[in-house]
């Protein structure tokens, strides 16, 4: 029954980590562009989830609000700052994003303190499930069903419609999607933003679970870099199936060894590269 | 070529430094300090600047010297040399590891994997901390001595660390000028021309992490000496950070810009962490300033300063390095 309760915490993981590694894998596929600030992004989805909540607003308003004003400030950034370097060496993209981190973070730390905080589960979801003899909390059970349904409005927005097309289109060449007409400058913007935003959203659902503090960012950031490398980069299934897995992985790992739960993450990612060096789903 | 760029140029800087840093800095924990990293950072500029590997995993080598140091030390009184010898040895060895494993992919990938292997490692000294002391680390690292003598005083393992400094910094301009650095600098160029002429590329790519993290260790050993504690931060994804960050902004193109990368940020740190906790908000600022207008980084900045004093013509500019 414990393993039943700690995969089901693990699907709940494993759903928040794909969502960090799509949003990370859209701006790849369309920038080329590694983004280092994408577990600020995810901080401060969490962190204005929690400020909001902290003012009054209920988790329902807060959550989608926290997502759109990451998107917001995520598409300001890139329309300022981020597409005047995209022509330079990765070693820049590495640099600028590395900064925008830190600013993130030292602003998060001045605003809101350096010891974090909890937020409460959201209403209407504060109780527990009861089956039989088996109990869990309402609100994970919601991130599992919710994140799910994200999860396939996203596939059908990356591959079912003309937005995705043009996505695609400007990942494969973008000087063919500004030829036929498309302002590629705005398409980067757009994806730039919806791809910060998917990491808010992550950081928004996961603040009444692990509640905030100002270095959530570099664990989720390199826990989406586990995913990617194991899943694939550009690769919407395989980021779905590295999510979960290492979710599943670390949760179960949770009851078996807990002081080694995380540990196991990276080991288990060493495992795969040293055995399957292209990654799981073998993409390039 | 800059006549500054020259291995006996680069050297003779390096001698220079260690002369003047007791000339203008009162405290020798931090003269001492800025020549530990010093060697760090330009370990990660061989791998960086000389072969286009950017490496997010150098606070592995350093951690894994700093745990050497002071298990050794506090545990079993090894003799200091035989301890950094051994910082060193165990370095290269976890360098070789991390390396093979990492060099599988390319790109961004390598970036991302190198990563995720600082969390791996610093998860390794957290969880086992019957080892390593977890949070607390593993305090009470006693100084080297020399003829009976400890070198408590700070300026008398400056002295001692200024001494390591210069032979690792020669090595290292060894390394860069020998037939295997430029071996290296074909891969950075062109890594399909250069295993198409017959190199084992991915060879010497192992081979320069290994001296790499041999370095890197090495520093770090001498790191827990200076501080007198093995700290967990140590290997913590923000010492890699760190280092990556001084071996950028000192610039990639020469070794001893990664010497100015060392000195610049620790100075800095040091003005400024006192006034404001919150300054590392500048240091993001920097990085962004300096990929925008400062591409070749401190070193850039001391060549352009050398031709505009020293030459009438001025060289063309060379474009940001591709990696």
């Amino acid at each position: 029954m414990i393993y039943l309760f700690q995969v089901l915490n693990g699907i709940g993981l494993g759903m928040l980590y794909f969502l960090l590694a799509v949003g990370l894998s859209v701006i790849f596929g369309l920038l080329q562009f590694v983004n280092f600030a994408h577990g600020a992004f995810y901080l401060l989805g969490a962190y204005l989830t929690y400020d909001l909540t902290t003012r009054g607003f209920g988790f329902w308003a807060a959550m989608p609000l926290a997502t759109l004003i990451v998107a917001g400030i995520a598409a300001l950034i890139e329309a300022l700052l981020l597409h005047r370097i995209y022509k330079l060496p990765h070693t820049f993209h590495i640099l600028v994003t590395v900064g925008l981190a830190l600013v993130v973070q030292e602003l998060i730390i001045i605003a809101w303190g350096p010891l974090g905080g909890s937020v409460p589960a959201p209403e209407g979801l504060q109780g527990v499930v009861i089956l039989g003899d088996f109990i869990y909390p309402q609100y994970r059970l919601f991130t599992i069903g919710f994140t799910a349904v994200l999860a396939g409005l996203l596939w059908w927005l990356l591959e079912g419609t003309r937005l995705g097309a043009i996505v695609r289109g400007g990942s494969e060449s973008p000087a063919n999607m500004a030829l036929l007409g498309y302002n590629t400058l705005r398409i980067n913007t757009a994806v730039f933003g919806f791809g910060a935003g998917l990491a808010g959203l992550a950081g928004a659902l996961a603040a009444p679970i692990r509640g905030v503090e100002p270095f959530m960012g570099i664990e989720a950031l390199s826990v989406a870099f586990v995913v990617v490398v194991i899943g694939g980069m550009g690769s919407y299934t395989g980021a779905l199936v590295a999510g979960l897995l290492v979710g599943v992985v670390q949760s179960v790992m949770t009851t078996l060894w807990p002081e080694g739960a995380r540990l196991m993450i990276y080991v288990g990612m060493a495992l795969v590269i040293a055995l399957m060096p292209r990654g799981l789903l073998g993409r390039a | 070529m800059n006549p500054l760029d020259k291995p006996w140029a680069q050297l003779a800087l390096a001698l220079l430094t260690v002369l003047i840093l007791p000339l203008f800095l009162k405290s020798g924990i931090l003269a001492t300090e800025i020549l530990i990293f010093a060697m760090v950072v330009a370990a990660c500029n061989l791998l960086l600047g000389y072969t286009g590997l950017l490496s997010f995993g150098q606070g592995i080598f350093f951690g894994i010297g700093t745990y050497a140091a002071g298990i050794c030390l506090t545990r079993w009184s090894v003799p200091v040399p035989l301890v950094l010898a051994g910082a060193a040895v165990l370095g290269a060895a976890t360098a070789t590891l991390v390396g093979w494993l990492s060099i599988r992919r390319q790109g961004v990938y390598f970036v991302m994997l190198t990563l995720a292997f600082s969390q791996l490692f610093y998860f390794i000294a957290y969880t086992f901390s019957g080892l390593t002391g977890g949070d607390n680390g593993l305090l009470g690292v006693p100084r080297p001595s020399i003829g009976g003598t400890a070198l408590d005083a700070p300026w008398s393992y400056y002295t001692y660390v200024a001494v390591c400094f210069v032979a690792v910094f020669a090595l290292l301009v060894m390394v860069t000028q020998s037939t295997f650095g430029r071996t290296l600098l074909a891969i950075r160029e062109n890594e399909g021309r250069a295993a198409a002429i017959g190199f084992p590329t991915r060879l010497f790519k192992i081979e320069a992490f290994a001296i790499s993290g041999a370095v890197t260790a090495f520093g770090g050993a001498l790191h827990a000496m200076l501080i007198g504690v093995a700290p967990l931060s140590n290997i913590e994804y923000h010492t890699s950070e760190l280092i990556l960050i001084m071996t950028i902004i000192g610039g990639s193109s020469s070794l001893f810009g990664s010497v100015l990368g060392a000195g610049f940020y620790l100075l800095l740190a040091d003005a400024l962490s006192t006034v404001w906790p919150r300054w590392l908000l500048l240091l993001g600022l920097v990085l962004v300033t300096v990929a925008l207008f400062l591409q070749r980084g401190l070193w850039g900045l001391v060549e352009r300063g050398y031709d505009l004093a020293f030459r009438r013509e001025r060289a063309p500019e060379t474009p940001a390095e591709e990696h």
